[in-house]
């Protein structure tokens, strides 16, 4: 137990820690790099309350995909972050005051929570779960009966993403010569070669 | 339950989806020149769903595990969503060719925001509400920055999605605090947690949560104090997107918040009725001081609509069936009278370029008579003079809240209307007593001006249909009541 | 027919009124003088039924107010009373219709006079024809409009706009008592109706009621108020002035509104209340005594005035003076009788002074006149009758309506009784005396028109003259062809149930001495000789006499410098508390305030709700944030209280 709670701590620790890096850092690429051991220690603390799953999904796909390609973003891109920094300051004093008075606010209400004995009872759902059931094979069997409505409407909620991507930066570039293989195959030597005879002395 | 009968209770849902998803096949397929055939078939589409839910089910049945209901209230809302959508899409075609806006997307994307917005509407569980939000927002985003060649346009869609993430991490952080406290997302769940009567120290998270919710919701509703994007995002999006951003998602969000606000949180209604007035006075204040100083027709009707949705809470603060029917007749009215103030924003069009300044009305009633009578029509029935349609709007919400004894925000709403009434008297003067400038374009579509007639028709004589309207409203609003 | 005399009049004004500009003003004199004149005859043959019959009439025409207790209907109520008014109204103002023919026939706007004339007509009518307290009261409003509109004829003369005004402010003053009387009548009587108050005001005389702590008579608050509204429109004194202003209008108008109808509306208001009135004996006594004492004190106006048509006003002034001290000692059918010979001569003589200044070229001033007998002998003759029948010389109708009230006067045998019979006598010396320095001076004497004017000078057209004919001949006849049936031996049955009289003065006049039968003739005869004296045979005294009673004279040119004291007392005071109230009141306070200060703060407003909108995204997630902010806090804050 006690093993477990350290680990909690220090991956919690550092979550936060590392969050406050990826605002504060100077360097672009470092607050992307913070933002990675972010996604590392929440997936570790993922894992100790047993959800292995959730913790490859964030490794995956978060560390693996979206954070690296974010890099590449940050890096290709020629932004002066210290420019955009400027006035910062100016609004910090009063962004800092909202910030805590909310986070006072909120560490109040949370402080009075508790679970409400009556809530097991209101949670219908009824998730098939003992020791043999991995992690996957509940969330599978949840997802795809229970909850299919959701799945459903989150997977034309990523098609819409990838319309509006495709829409809003796909330019046709008629000047542009592409490959149309379809074409190149239709090619008949009658079009494309004609056979002149050229008499000696004289061009075409 | 078996999965035919729940299929039955999404057909309209599914035919816009599953169409959707064909004529993005086809677009793909035969390209840009594809573009007129399939936004007429979306609209055909639409038509189709909006007698699918016609010939919906009557009683409110629930679908999937109560993800998703199907009511009066919300037949009657998709209903007027279809409509909306329909009526812009139509206006939209003339505009898109005229403008160069080719892609094929528009239709496909319009679609499925509608199918987001009907997701919304019939939501009975914060993640279903979540998703459908998103999807409707989503593609909201993309057409607001749909002119990619147009700086204005991009920044529009830019502003919207970044506040728009804002507001749904708001949304998201409510829902957590509310899922954390009573430990349920669904609406049966939620209602069956405080009709038991709630703990204190559960009472006050719920309750914090609920705000983080509103606040959300309020910003899809662009009310006050969560309304700064739509200025900007009404301006800058191409017209046919604004006359669509000001009808469709705001009757939506308009709907969905009253749902969630009678339904699971029926039982804090002492709570959330301080925030809706509050609210619903800042909006209606704002939208009459605010619109007085502008230029721009467009960032008008941005202010004119925020004024609107402050008097559509002023019915929703009263927290009664009346309030709620009173609602669902603003939504009505608002429909109509937007579709056709955008139909004629579209045609204020001169030497084939849109023009959009208040000055270039200058006298227009002797350029062009008939669209200067369908103008006045509008802005009087927006200023609520009766006989015409906004003034009924405004009467039954006022009634409602004086019969919830809600006197000051009945004063106070009297008053904002009295203020807003001044630009909506002053496009009228510019158009009837100013000197002339010059005329505009002739050939403004048949598509636009049959639906300026038809809207005017049905701005005018609303008093025909009133009572009908008014009987299926209240059988809406009863539903939810249940 | 008794709906038909009625309106007809006003169908004739809204024709003319509405489509006179397109009919012309040929078409809109016929369509207003032939419905008056088909009228006038009808309402002779009123007269003669109502008058032999003494029965009553009323034709409901439709229900006006029903509120609880209050309900009034649209009524012709028709007695002997209603129907002697009427004849004298649609007869006189027949007449006054077809002069102005001739009279205004050079003016351009002929349908919009022509309509007015016959709409006060209508008002006037309903006025007398009606049963109830607020249909009289219509009517006397509006007659007060019509009155004011054609004072106000000729809007682009300056003193003919002032005088509109000042007449419709002072029967303002006199509308606001009988407004208030009317109240004050519903408040005790709890109905309008006259039937209804008669019938309730014998039990209610002699009852108080607390006003400011005092005990004051319920019956005699009520006919003071009353009488007021009378005063202002019958121009007694201290509410006359505005009368001989009036005489900036048209004279057609002169005659027929300031002489002989609407000025008697006062006298008919209180005739026809007269079951109440007379219940109300200290009430009668202030009106003897005002009635009395303009009699007297228009008279001596009279005497000094230069304008021709002046003249006649003051002398109507002083003539409705004795019509009021006639009411006051109870004499009703005296004042009856000489508000309609009145009407005929005063008309008349309008209506000749008016031919004078027709014939003259717009001439009023009778310092300019002088001779003119050869050149309008018609006109002078006429006039001539006329004066006579004002003077009371005896045959003429004057005589009779005259000695008739001074007997009464003095046969009532009260202090105010004798008090208005001794000043009345005094009124009818000065009455003769102006009426022949009016003759003397326009048509005889040595001429003193101007060379230019003489040549020009030409007796008016017969469209002007018949008119003048008729009433000459109701000047001549009326007198002595009424006399039997309004105060003499018919009395009773002619005026049936319209008139109470709880002590019957007028059989008591019928016994007075003789010599005071006779004074008022007598005086009358002086007043001629001196008049002529002075005038014809040495005009050399007037100066003298001029010199001698130096301030007297100028007190009285000056009119008694009523007007003056008016503009002293209230005219100025008013104007400054006006200007006053407009500028600190309504510039600084209502406007800086009230309109323009509201929208000035919502533009500002504006122009700061625009400013938010900054255009910065952060500022915009940053609002929201404090939104939520706000929100919260809120209910954390209602949540730990």
């Amino acid at each position: 137990m006690i093993i477990s709670s350290l680990a909690f701590y220090l991956f919690s620790f550092i979550t936060i820690f590392s969050a406050v890096m990826v605002i504060s850092a100077r360097n672009p690429v470092h607050s992307v790099l913070f933002l990675i051991l972010a996604f590392f220690n929440s997936a570790g603390l993922f894992v100790l309350l047993g959800a292995e799953f959730l913790a490859m999904i964030l490794v995956v796909v978060y560390v693996g995909a979206v954070a690296v390609l974010f890099l590449f973003v940050v890096m290709m891109l020629d932004i002066n972050f210290v420019e955009l920094r400027e006035g910062f300051l100016q609004y910090l004093p009063i962004g800092a005051l909202v910030g805590i008075i909310l986070m006072a606010e909120l560490v109040l209400i949370f402080g009075s929570w508790v679970i409400n004995p009556s809530s097991e009872s209101i949670v219908t759902t009824s998730i098939v779960y003992n020791s043999d059931t991995t992690n996957t094979h509940a969330l599978g069997q949840l997802i795809y009966t229970h909850y299919i409505y959701l799945f459903q409407a989150a997977g034309l909620l990523l098609l819409v993403a990838m319309i509006g991507a495709i829409v809003l930066t796909v330019r046709k570039r008629p000047t542009v010569k592409r490959q149309n293989i379809s074409e190149q195959v239709a090619v008949r030597v009658d079009d494309v070669i004609e056979v002149k005879d050229v008499t000696s002395g004289s061009g075409i | 339950m078996n999965i035919l009968t729940e299929i039955n209770l999404i057909w309209p849902e599914l035919c816009i989806a599953l169409s959707a998803m064909c004529l993005l096949m086809i677009g793909a397929f035969r390209g840009d020149s594809s573009n007129k055939t399939i936004t007429w078939v979306s609209i055909c589409v639409m038509g189709v769903a909006c007698l699918l839910v016609l010939l919906g089910p009557n009683n409110p049945s629930s679908a999937f595990n109560n993800l998703f209901i199907v009511d009066q209230f919300s037949n009657y809302s998709k209903i007027l969503i279809l409509m909306g959508a329909i009526l812009t899409l139509i206006l939209a075609l003339p505009y898109n060719l005229r403008e160069g806006i080719h892609q094929f997307e528009f239709p496909i994307l319009l679609l499925f925001s509608v199918l987001g917005m009907m997701m919304m509407v019939s939501a009975n569980d914060l993640i279903a509400l979540y998703l459908g939000i998103e999807l409707q927002s989503l593609s909201l985003y993309v057409l607001a920055a749909i002119r990619r060649d147009s700086i204005k346009s991009a920044e529009a869609g830019l502003k919207y999605f970044v506040l728009g993430a804002l507001s749904s991490g708001i949304l998201l952080y409510g829902m957590t605090m509310v899922y954390g406290f009573t430990g349920a997302t669904g609406f049966n769940e939620l209602e069956l947690a405080f009709s038991n009567g709630v703990a204190k120290n559960q009472f006050i998270g719920v309750t914090v949560g609920l705000v983080f919710i509103l606040c959300a919701l309020a910003f899809k509703v662009s009310a006050v104090p969560f309304h700064m994007w739509t200025p900007d995002v009404y301006e800058g999006a191409p017209t046919p997107i604004t006359a669509f951003f000001s009808i469709a998602p705001k009757i939506a969000a308009m709907i969905l918040l009253s749902r969630v606000l009678l339904e699971p949180f029926g039982g804090l209604f002492i709570q959330w009725q301080q925030v809706i007035c509050f609210i619903s006075i800042a909006s209606m204040a704002f939208g009459a001081f605010a619109a007085i100083n502008q230029t721009n027709i467009k960032r008008l009707m941005a202010y004119s609509s925020i004024g609107h949705m402050g008097f559509v809470l002023v019915g929703l603060a009263s927290g009664s069936i009346a309030g709620l029917q009173a609602v669902l007749l603003y939504l009505t009215v608002y429909l109509f009278m937007n579709v056709g103030t955008f139909a004629c924003i579209l045609a204020m069009k001169r030497d084939d370029r849109m023009v959009e300044e208040i000055n270039q009305l200058a006298g227009l009633s002797r350029t062009n008579p008939k669209m200067t009578i369908a103008l006045t029509v509008f802005m009087f029935s927006m200023a609520g003079i009766p006989p015409l349609a906004g003034f009924f709007g405004k009467y039954f919400v006022f009634k409602a809240a004086i019969d919830a004894e809600l006197y000051t925000l009945t004063v106070i709403g009297l008053l904002a209307s009295v203020v807003s009434a001044f630009y909506y008297l002053r496009i009228v003067k510019l158009m009837y007593f100013d000197e002339a400038v010059d005329k505009f374009d002739r050939s403004i579509g048949k598509e636009i001006s049959f639906i300026t007639i038809g809207m005017s028709f049905v701005t005018t004589l609303f008093i025909i249909i009133l009572w009908p309207v008014l009987d299926f409203a209240a059988i809406a609003a009863s539903s939810i009541f249940l | 027919m008794l709906t038909a005399t009625i309106f007809l009049p006003l169908l004739g004004a809204i024709i003319a009124g509405l489509f006179g500009n397109r009919l012309g003003s040929r078409v809109s004199q016929l369509v207003t003088v032939i419905p008056l004149l088909v009228s006038a005859i009808l309402s002779c043959f009123l007269l003669y039924h109502f008058g032999w019959t003494g029965e009553t009439q009323t034709v409901n025409l439709f229900t006006w107010i029903n509120v609880e207790s209050l309900e009034i209907s649209w009524v012709i109520y028709f007695d002997t009373l209603t129907a002697v008014m009427v004849f004298v109204v649609t007869l006189v103002s027949g007449m006054v219709h077809v002069y102005s023919i001739g009279y205004m026939s050079k003016d351009p706007h002929i349908p919009r006079f022509m309509s007015y004339l016959s709409l006060f007509t209508f008002f006037m009518l309903m006025l007398v024809t009606s049963n109830n307290l607020l249909q009289m009261f219509f009517g006397w409003e509006g007659v007060g409009l019509c009155s004011y509109l054609l004072i106000g004829f000729w809007f682009k003369k300056n003193s003919a706009n002032a005088a509109a005004i000042k007449a419709f402010i002072v029967n303002r003053i006199g509308d606001f008592g009988f407004i208030l009387g009317i109240l004050a009548v519903f408040y005790f009587f709890e109905t309008l109706q006259f039937a209804e108050i008669f019938k309730i005001a014998p039990d209610i005389a002699g009852k108080t009621f607390l006003f400011l702590g005092m005990e004051v008579d319920i019956l005699t608050t009520i006919c003071l108020l009353l009488f007021v509204g009378a005063m202002g429109k019958s121009a007694q004194i201290g509410l006359h002035t505005w009368l001989p202003d009036a005489m900036e209008g048209p004279t057609p108008v002169s005659a027929l509104i300031h002489a002989a109808t609407m000025v008697t509306a006062g006298v008919f208001m209180v005739v026809r209340l007269s079951p109440m009135f007379e219940y109300a004996p200290f009430a009668l006594t202030i009106i003897t005594i005002i009635g009395a004492s303009t009699a007297f004190f228009a008279a001596t106006i009279g005497l000094t005035q230069w304008d021709i048509k002046r003249v006649i006003a003051y002398s109507t002034c002083s003539q409705l003076g004795y019509m009021f001290f006639a009411v006051g000692v109870g004499a009703y059918p005296a004042a009856i009788f000489h508000l309609m010979t009145h009407a005929f001569f005063k008309a008349l003589l309008f209506l000749g002074s008016g031919s004078v200044i027709h014939g003259m070229h717009d001439e009023q001033d009778m310092r300019k006149m002088g001779g003119l007998f050869s050149k309008m002998k018609i006109t002078g003759s006429l006039m001539w009758i006329g004066s006579l029948a004002l003077a009371g010389v005896p045959l003429f109708s004057g005589y009779y309506s005259k000695d008739i009230i001074l007997e009464s006067a003095f046969a009532s045998h009260t202090g105010a009784g004798l008090l208005a019979y001794w000043a009345g006598i005094m009124a009818a010396f000065m009455t003769a005396f102006y009426s022949w320095r009016l003759l003397f001076l326009t048509f005889h004497g040595s001429s003193r028109v101007e060379e230019n004017v003489l040549d020009k000078v030409h007796e008016s057209p017969p469209i002007m003259l018949i008119p003048l004919l008729v009433l000459g001949l109701g000047a001549v006849l009326s007198g002595w062809f009424a006399v039997d049936y309004f105060v003499g031996d018919k009395m009773d049955q002619f005026w049936g149930s319209s008139i109470l009289m709880l002590d019957d003065i007028i059989e008591k006049a019928h016994h007075i001495p003789g010599w005071a039968i006779l004074l008022p003739t007598v005086v009358g005869v002086i007043g001629i000789i001196s008049a002529w004296v002075l005038y014809i045979k040495s005009p050399s005294i007037i100066p003298r006499i001029t010199a001698m009673t130096g301030p007297v004279y100028k007190f009285i040119y000056n009119k008694w410098y009523f007007d003056e004291l008016y503009e002293l007392l209230f005219v100025r005071p008013c104007f400054y508390l006006g200007r006053g109230f407009w500028r600190s009141g309504d510039v600084y306070v209502i406007d800086t305030v009230g309109p323009n200060g509201i929208a000035e703060s919502v533009l500002n407003l504006a122009k700061r709700a625009g400013k938010v909108q900054s255009g910065y995204l952060y500022h915009y997630a940053f609002a929201m944030m404090i939104g939520v902010l706000i929100l919260i806090t809120w209910f954390l804050f209602g949540f730990f209280q």
